[in-house]
């Protein structure tokens, strides 16, 4: 699984029970990945965890797509909210993931569109109105 | 306290399944990772 080698801790969750959880993955998810999901499967009963991360839907009472990237010092870097219709895409999740990586080591940004491999941009006064002549994508 | 992109994560601790077994996770015990906290409708459906 790439998310795991690229090192980082996922963490499920939905409102759904831990036992709950067991029906799924016994019935669906351990034959769908090989040796069973590596991650925990946490139960956000009642949506208490959802409403702090405003993702809980109190119609639905459900929380809906919701997906937070946090760094190693515990802040929030990136959050996602779809709502219930559409699914993600973990490509972009893997991007982002690699993105901040980067610009933790380098000190760079990185603009729009950057992807793995490509060079970041240092921020300085010179770069100022001349970012066309710095990034093209 | 509520979640915001430059802020601390709100801590919490719940109880979870995992590799097959029942266990209280707390986010915070994670610190020092990169972490991602994927928000999910519902089991049985698609994520």
């Amino acid at each position: 699984m790439e998310l795991k080698a690229l090192d980082v801790e996922v963490l499920a969750i939905s409102t759904d029970s831990q036992f709950v959880h067991q029906a799924w993955h016994e019935a669906e998810l351990s034959k769908m990945v090989q040796g069973g999901i590596p991650f925990p499967m946490v139960s956000d009963a009642g949506g208490r965890i959802g409403q702090v991360y405003g993702v809980y839907d109190p119609d639905e009472c459900v929380d809906i797509r919701g997906r937070f990237i946090i760094d190693p010092d515990f802040n929030i870097r990136s959050m996602e909210i779809l709502s219930l219709d559409v699914g993600r895409n973990p490509l972009e999740l893997i991007r982002q993931i690699k993105a901040y990586r980067y610009v933790c080591s380098t000190g760079e940004v990185t603009p729009s569109g950057w992807q793995p491999g490509q060079s970041g941009l240092k921020t300085s006064a010179e770069l100022v109105g001349k970012v066309y002549q710095a990034w093209k994508p | 306290m509520l979640a915001r992109v430059g802020k601390a994560a709100p801590d919490f601790e719940a109880n979870a399944f995992m590799k097959g077994d029942f266990e209280k996770v707390k986010l915070s015990d994670y610190k020092g990772k990169w972490i991602v906290l994927w928000f999910y409708p519902g089991d049985f459906t698609f994520v």
